[in-house]
């Protein structure tokens, strides 16, 4: 039925996880990223550290990962910041 | 240009010399966008790939006109700021930055460096080259005060961020 399709792919969307993605580019300095990583997630120094790393050597980091709407939420304020980030769906899902 | 706390409550930027007060009066004309340009969607990059049009969609319609009101606010409070540097003839330039300014400075420099470098399209190497350019053509000025901008940022970094490490900042906040 139709309103179950609708009920199935809504309740899809909220329950699949989604992948905050932080990417690189040349202008942002390690120092803000750090800073940035650890004021929106509040993540530890070390923890913010590794992920400007992986963004800076790998030239991408999933820096979290959960619902949409909060994903979108960290999606604005990296925006904000300046950084690259885009929302993914989480592999496998 | 000396840059350091001042009395727990602002920056404070002294022994400013002429060339870098023109840098320093250069950032808000530098966060200026050009419509349709490169730097506009770099200042703006798209939240997800093409697959997800609602998503696109909602962002430019709701989030985006709230960025472009952030990216402005900084760069008014910086403008404002810099409303209080006043050069004496033959004396060096001197001005605080609260505390609180400190997030509208980095995010507009950022605004000025990220817009330049569109602008100018320098690569990833230029931009990250160690040494200073060896030229002084317009784009070699433009890279010079990239670099000048990127050393104001990282001071302020330095200043924001003194003592952190000792306060344990704790597990991070996963949810």
């Amino acid at each position: 039925m139709p309103e179950t399709a609708i009920d199935t792919k809504t309740e899809t969307q909220l329950t699949t996880p989604w992948n905050v993605v932080v990417h690189n580019d040349p202008v942002n300095l390690m120092s803000y990223v750090t800073m940035v990583f650890q004021k929106v997630f509040g993540y530890s120094r070390d923890r913010a550290t590794k992920h400007m790393l992986e963004v800076h050597h790998l030239g991408r980091s999933i820096v979290w990962s959960g619902d949409r709407e909060q994903a979108e939420l960290y999606l604005q304020q990296l925006h904000g910041y300046l950084l690259q980030a885009t929302l993914e769906k989480s592999e496998g899902c | 240009m000396l840059i350091r706390k001042w009395k727990k409550k602002a920056i404070e930027f002294s022994r400013i010399e002429r060339i870098e007060e023109e840098l320093l009066r250069q950032v808000p004309a530098c966060c200026e966008l050009d419509e349709g340009s490169n730097a506009e969607s770099r200042i703006f990059p798209a939240p997800a790939d093409a697959n997800e049009q609602d998503l696109l969609q909602d962002w430019k319609e709701f989030v985006r006109p709230e960025l472009r009101h952030l990216f402005r606010s900084a760069k008014e409070t910086v403008e404002a700021d810099l409303g209080l540097l006043k050069m004496k003839i033959g004396h060096l330039g001197r001005f605080l930055v609260p505390l609180e300014h400190a997030e509208p400075w980095l995010n507009a420099l950022n605004q000025a460096r990220l817009i330049l470098a569109a602008k100018y399209e320098f690569s990833e190497a230029e931009l990250s080259a160690l040494e200073a350019p060896k030229t002084f053509s317009q784009r070699e000025l433009v890279l010079h005060q990239i670099n000048f901008y990127a050393a104001i940022q990282e001071r302020i970094i330095e200043i924001l961020t003194i003592g952190e490490d000792q306060k344990g900042s704790g597990e991070p906040g996963d949810r």
